[in-house]
């Protein structure tokens, strides 16, 4: 579902690339795992695949739209397909849980039907929300203000609003940096059972190779700006596995 | 068909201000440099009121940052002295020393005196104290303290503040102009009262112009402090160019001993709450349709959520609004509304809505940019992400900046009525005309409770407030 071919990304013209000629292809419903040192370009290659890093060359495909080429309103129709998932500090700490949740929908919904929603929601919104944070086991919470939740509870509201875009992929950058261990190997289990199960392509960044090989199909390193594979004999197990399922 | 009429009477009135008169005569009046050229006497007005005032501030403020005997009554009567808004002040000082841009000066002295003095007090009082303590171990004079210390700490803040005042003051040397302290706003209020539109829109041109102008010179000593050596000089020349000439001192003091003591009719008591009702009443309505138009305006004036050319406009139109002082667009106002609290609220929301709506627009810029970049990311339309994103996020500083604004527009309110916009201040200017000075006493100490109240007030709740606020953060 995704596929990204000769991409080239530099930050100064002239300037050493970040990303140079790298290739990466990713099916629906596979998980694949960035991980090495900070700097190494992992960021860049998530932001290039929404759009939101200018690139040099080469062509980014998420189902059958270019994202590279594409401008305007057709940019914001595929972009509302591609959910993002930070480190931290992207839900809107003054909007309620539902609310945030319910973000991820603007993308299709009009202008007009955004401003009603923060005034007036509707039942069958509220209960989308509810769904989406049922999925995250968060239901319970759906009118919480977002600054009463915990960071893992913060950062599974941001996986709701994920579902909400029916994303074809989920670019996760650190999404457990900033967390502790036993509610990380939660999160990251959460968010790869939900990419099996809708057929979701997953891109996740991590700082935890042995996290990478527990929960994801297979792991990629940046190295010169060319997406690597870093085998091991469990990824490739798994990655026989979901290509049958 | 009364709403048309209305709107047609509107538009006539409107064009009976165009074109400016531009004629050579009135010009050359305008701009003339000696004699009253009102533009020169505003200047001087502002020029010798913040000499004076700076040179009356900077030993009192180190009396209080230096803690010396007696600081904190000193402090005390400051803040008392602070709650008499500046054109209650003129009417006092041409009560005084008579009409004429001498009255003018003298008020500026008194209220930036008064006001820097305080805040330059409180700047001193926020130093940090492990220099200090080094220099006092020294054994070090009070005064020593201060010249070693104190200044060269807080020398920016100081600067900075002092500037401030200085934009602030050009405004205020034209409005205390209406009361008859001389300048540009006693030329404003002649043309107004003979209708003679096409010189009162000269006049807010040549407003707009100066304001421009001293901006300009504080943006210049800003980056090169070394042009404040120009102010002594100006400020010395225009002190001798604006002394009051019929100043008699036995005169002032025996004209202040007839306001004593201050004295209402029992009438007056029983009209009091009303009245005070009506000024605040202005003051929340003002606040209120300015917050409503500012919210409006806010995002069009925003950088990343409006298109380019729309923030230059929707930003140029809010300087228009923000240039003109709540005293000129009143008195064009009562003109137009007539007199009453209605003339007043709306002359309070416009000048406000100017200040608010660049607030509220820098407020919705200074949001943290994460979350906004990914509501971005959902393929969400700008407005959708300013509604969802940059809103909620600058709640809080917009309701700060709101309630600011309603303070100072207690304080405005107070004195819009002394251009006939209804409340206490109609009530005290109209006592002055008639020469009733114990009820102008009387009134002017209501005024000073009612400001000093809400200034209390707000002091305390924004205390209060900041702690909740990065609570939340």
């Amino acid at each position: 579902m995704l596929k990204i071919q000769n991409l080239t990304v530099r930050y100064r013209r002239e300037g050493h690339p970040v990303l140079y000629h790298l290739g990466l292809s990713a099916a629906a419903g596979e998980c694949v795992a960035l991980v090495g040192p900070s700097g190494s370009g992992k960021t860049t290659l998530l932001r290039s695949i929404n759009a939101s890093v200018a690139i040099e060359s080469g062509e980014v495909w998420v189902g059958d739209v270019e994202v590279s080429s594409a401008h305007g309103a057709a940019l914001r129709k595929i972009r509302s397909r591609i959910a993002f998932i930070a480190q931290k500090h992207d839900l809107v700490d003054r909007l309620k849980a539902y609310q945030n949740v319910m973000a991820g929908a603007l993308g299709r919904w009009s202008t007009a039907h955004a401003l009603r929603f923060l005034v007036w929601p509707q039942a069958s919104e509220l209960e989308e929300a509810r769904e989406a944070l049922e999925s995250v086991g968060l239901a319970q919470k759906l009118k919480s203000r977002t600054t009463e939740l915990s960071g893992g509870e913060q950062q599974r509201v941001a996986i709701a609003r994920a579902l909400v875009q029916h994303p074809l992929v989920i670019l996760a950058d650190e999404p457990i940096a900033s967390l502790d261990p036993d509610t990380a190997a939660q999160v990251l289990e959460l968010l790869c059972n939900l990419a099996r199960n809708r057929a979701i392509t997953l891109i996740c960044s991590l700082h935890q190779p042995d996290l990478a090989q527990r929960y994801f199909h297979r792991m990629l390193r940046i190295r010169n700006g060319q997406a690597v594979p870093v085998p091991t004999a469990s990824a490739r197990a798994r990655r026989a596995a979901a290509v049958t399922c | 068909m009364l709403i048309l009429d209305r709107i047609s009477g509107f538009f006539h009135f409107i064009a009976q201000f165009f074109p400016p008169d531009l004629s050579r005569h009135y010009l050359s009046f305008l701009f003339a440099v000696n004699g009253d050229g009102p533009i020169v006497q505003s200047l001087s007005i502002a020029l010798s009121g913040v000499f004076l005032a700076v040179l009356i501030a900077l030993p009192l403020s180190i009396v209080i940052g230096a803690r010396m005997p007696g600081w904190r009554l000193l402090y005390a009567a400051l803040a008392v002295v602070r709650s008499i808004p500046d054109l209650t002040l003129a009417i006092f000082c041409v009560i005084l020393v008579g009409l004429g841009p001498g009255a003018g000066m003298i008020t500026l002295i008194i209220y930036y005196a008064v006001a820097m003095a305080k805040v330059f007090g409180e700047i001193f009082l926020s130093a940090d104290p492990r220099p200090l303590d080094a220099l006092r171990s020294t054994g070090a004079s009070r005064i020593s303290l201060a010249a070693f210390g104190l200044i060269p700490l807080k020398l920016s803040d100081v600067l900075s503040y002092g500037i401030y005042e200085l934009e602030s003051a050009i405004r205020a040397s034209v409005i205390v102009g209406a009361v008859g302290a001389g300048g540009i706003g006693a030329e404003l209020v002649g043309s107004l009262n003979n209708f003679d539109y096409h010189r009162v829109t000269t006049l807010i041109l040549a407003l707009v112009l100066l304001i421009v102008l001293v901006d300009r010179f504080c943006w210049l000593v800003r980056r090169h402090p070394v042009a404040l050596a120009a102010l002594p000089p100006a400020g010395i020349a225009s002190l001798v160019y604006c002394w009051p000439q019929l100043f008699a001192m036995r005169h002032s003091i025996e004209t202040f001993s007839k306001m004593l003591p201050p004295h209402l009719k029992p009438m007056q008591v029983r009209e009091l709450p009303a009245l005070i009702l009506q000024t605040l009443g202005m003051a929340a309505g003002g606040t209120l349709c300015a917050a409503l138009i500012a919210l409006i305006a806010a995002p069009a004036a925003s950088r990343g959520i409006a298109p380019a050319f729309l923030v230059q406009l929707t930003r140029r139109l809010q300087d228009f609004a923000r240039a003109i002082p709540e005293v000129v667009w009143g008195l064009l106002l009562v003109t137009f509304v007539g007199v009453g609290p209605w003339a007043g609220g709306a002359a309070l929301a416009l000048h406000s809505s100017g200040v608010l709506g660049k607030l509220f627009a820098e407020s919705l810029e200074n949001v943290p940019p994460d979350p906004v970049r990914a509501l971005e990311a959902t393929g969400a339309s700008r407005v959708a992400v300013a509604a969802f994103g940059n809103f909620p996020l600058a709640a809080g500083p917009i309701a700060v900046h709101t309630l600011f604004r309603f303070e100072w527009n207690v304080r405005a309110a107070t004195v819009l009525g002394i251009i006939g916009a209804g409340g206490i201040g109609q009530a005290l200017y109209e006592s002055q005309q008639l020469f009733f000075y114990h009820e102008v006493l009387a009134y002017l100490l209501v005024t000073c409770a009612i400001v000093g109240l809400f200034d209390f007030a707000s002091t305390n709740l924004r205390k209060r407030y900041r702690v909740s606020w990065e609570a939340v953060e």
